[in-house]
């Protein structure tokens, strides 16, 4: 049977048809007859999306036994969804037609109405001689797993933990450490109305606990993490126990694994490690939570104490936006414990970015604090006596005495971050923590579907914007892994053919999805069609020209070609 | 006879940035040269070597290359692949006697309408200058 290729211009109202000669493309069309087996019905509608325009397409695709539709109006960013939708009322199947967008690329951007008519044909041809070379392509179904496998149970993982275990769901939730609530455990107080952060933590961590659809693995790592949205192959290994490993499935993964600090001992003018009563800010927090008191090493309480901003901030290439505020509150910890004490803050700029910073900034200063700005610093020792020697912002160089000193380390990403990364196929960025798919329209997914990122391990942020992310998370994943329904992977894919394939597997080191794996035993690269997300790349790298981009294969992109020269 | 020529430009444009830059041209109604034809690819790291060449050898007066700006690859990293590709292709078409001129790589984001529109009329107006692909008078190459 010879191909039935139904064409329809659509008038998109004034939009198309006052800027091109719709007739003279119809008659131009209905007598393109190349190869000449090919039989044109070439129409024009008013507005093809509209309700009554999809009913014509529907209509005409099966009165006319259409075998191939094109549809010459506006973008496939508009509308391309809306006509293959009409395709699957019919039996057409929706990769056999193609709309081409004469408005956007024609109608809109030439004055001259004979030249946008000309560029009209031109595009409709290539239309045409593209969507016979185009091949029906089949939606496949698959199972969907609703649970999901958090990494890292401090406030980050512990919150989504709780905002998406449920009688439907379930959740994992592994910690390396032997305890559950991270870092935010070792604080005293929280900010920014210094509650007392103990009552609030243990909260959450009962609430996991006692969640009987949360299952708590301490002391364990991901040591596999295999699949793709929707179904994911988990193991977990126990760190101490090489033989006591879990397997389970889940729909989605969440990686909470959080900070570390930067460590001081890598500036040596900060004295860290070698001049006695050294602290960093962690160090304050522990003894302070555990012990209620914040003494130097002689057991005595501290006359005088520097406190040193930015530490790292220089060599990290960022600042860690919440130091300022948890160095005012070590300040007035000091301030209620010892009135009388001389404390004087050293920083290179303030960060004050919520709507309590400012306020909570003048209260420390109004409690006698003292504020320095510096170009400069380095911690120095003379006999017993401790010297904080900086340069201002004018250059004068001073130096002031000081009994201890406190740092407050650049935030940085957790150890094995980079692990993690590369476990989930996701990536860091220049700063080493966990980049987002978008900094601003889709901060907490990845460029890999079904994995997300919460709290500082992807970038340093506060308790509150942690559980913003967290709950962020939540929403997304509730949304979009729905217990018992069905996922749809893309169709426009690529294939690799088994016979041209030389196994040089060029296209496994450039898939950014990991979405090709090697089959050792036939020697060939294999594409994960659940996984691979149709970019192409792997084709364009393909030595042999084994591999093949679905729905954009080299013959389909030619046949355009041939017409944009001819 | 300079006068008559209109080139035939070939377009190859990322579907998530430079095709949504090229819609909002159209959107904005500026006015572009009408020699170039899109054609849309999902990333410009689909456009393979062999795509390049052989658009070149069957005549095309010009190639533009377009996808997102560094960094903001739908697919992660294809731009950068992209972009070495091009590097090794503008070696390349040199030895095909062919001025690597003809062969540009553009970052056009999906709300550079504007950039868009200038990218295409300045990449014309140059292609205009350099004259026909040489292929179409030389057989032998």
């Amino acid at each position: 049977m010879s191909d039935r290729i139904g064409v329809y211009v659509c008038e998109c109202g004034p939009n198309i048809a006052d800027k091109v000669d719709i007739k003279k493309i119809l008659t131009e069309i209905s007598a393109f007859n190349e190869p000449p087996e090919k039989i044109i019905i070439a129409k024009k509608h008013k507005l093809l999306c509209s309700k009554e325009g999809q009913d014509f397409l529907a209509d005409e695709i099966i009165k006319n036994e259409l075998t191939h539709l094109v549809i010459a109006a506006c973008s496939p960013r508009d509308h391309d969804i809306t006509f293959m939708n009409v395709c699957k009322r019919t039996d057409l199947n929706p990769y056999l037609y193609k709309l081409v967008n004469i408005r956007e690329h024609c109608a809109w951007i030439i004055p001259d109405k004979d030249e946008a008519t000309e560029k009209a044909i031109q595009y409709i041809r290539a239309g045409i001689s593209r969507v016979t070379y185009q091949d029906p392509l089949i939606e496949k179904e698959l199972d969907s797993i609703p649970d999901v496998l958090v990494i890292g149970a401090g406030i980050a993982g512990i919150e989504a933990s709780l905002s998406l275990a449920g009688e439907n769901r379930k959740v994992y939730l592994v910690e390396r450490t032997s305890s559950i609530g991270g870092k935010v455990t070792k604080f005293e107080k929280i900010l920014p109305h210094q509650g007392t952060n103990l009552d609030i933590i243990q909260e959450k961590i009962k609430a996991v606990q006692e969640n009987e659809n949360i299952e708590i693995f301490t002391e364990s790592e991901v040591e596999k993490a295999i699949g793709f949205f929707g179904n994911f192959e988990i193991t977990l290994k126990n760190i101490h126990n090489d033989e006591q490993n879990n397997e389970f499935k889940v729909g989605a993964i969440v990686a909470a694994t959080g900070f570390n600090l930067f460590n001081p001992e890598k500036i040596p003018r900060y004295g860290y490690g070698k001049i006695e009563d050294v602290y960093t800010s962690l160090e304050i927090e522990e003894s302070n939570s555990k012990t209620g008191k914040i003494l130097l090493k002689s057991g005595k309480p501290p006359k005088s104490v520097a406190l040193i901003h930015c530490v790292g901030r220089e060599e990290r290439g960022y600042c860690s936006r919440v130091c300022c505020n948890y160095m005012f509150k070590i300040a007035q910890y000091l301030k209620e414990k010892m009135p009388d004490i001389k404390i004087t803050e050293f920083y290179k700029d303030l960060c004050l970015p919520n709507k309590a910073d400012q306020e909570f900034f003048v209260d420390t200063k109004n409690k006698g604090v003292n504020f320095i700005r510096f170009k400069d610093i380095a911690v120095k020792q003379k006999d017993k006596e401790k010297f904080i020697e900086y340069t201002k912002m004018d250059g004068k160089k001073e130096k002031i005495s000081a009994e201890m000193i406190i740092l407050a380390p650049a935030i940085e990403p957790a150890e094995g971050s980079k692990e993690i990364a590369e476990l989930l196929n996701i990536s860091l960025d220049e700063t080493g923590f966990f980049q987002e798919a978008h900094q601003k329209l889709n901060p907490v997914a990845t460029s890999i579907d079904g994995v997300f990122i919460v709290g500082t391990a992807q970038n340093p942020k506060n308790i509150p914007d942690s559980m913003m992310d967290a709950q962020a998370v939540g929403g997304k994943i509730l949304t979009q892994l729905i217990p018992g329904e069905k996922l749809i992977p893309e169709v426009i894919v690529s294939e690799i053919s088994e016979a041209f394939c030389t196994g040089c597997q060029t296209c496994l080191s450039v898939c950014s999805y990991g979405a090709i794996y090697f089959d050792e035993d036939r020697n060939i690269s294999i594409v994960n069609e659940a996984i691979c997300r149709g970019c192409g790349n792997c084709v364009a790298s393909c030595p042999s020209g084994a591999a093949h981009a679905k729905h954009f294969t080299s013959t389909q992109i030619y046949q355009e070609v041939l017409e944009a020269i001819r | 006879m300079k006068e008559q020529f209109t080139p035939k430009i070939v377009g190859f444009l990322c579907n998530w940035c430079s095709y949504a830059g090229a819609d909002l041209a159209g959107a904005a109604k500026l006015e572009i040269m009408p020699s170039l034809t899109v054609i849309r690819v999902m990333c410009s790291s689909r456009i393979d070597p062999n795509l390049v060449l052989t658009t070149l050898l069957l005549g095309a007066d010009g190639i533009l290359i377009a996808g997102c700006h560094p960094g903001d690859c739908h697919y992660d990293k294809g731009n950068y692949y992209a972009r070495r590709r091009f590097a090794l292709l503008k070696k390349v078409i040199k030895t095909l006697k062919i001025d690597p001129e003809r062969l540009q790589l553009s970052w056009v984001s999906a709300s550079e309408g504007k950039r868009y529109a200038e990218v295409v009329n300045q990449f014309t107006e140059k292609i205009k200058k350099l004259g026909p692909n040489p292929i179409q008078t030389n057989p032998y190459l």
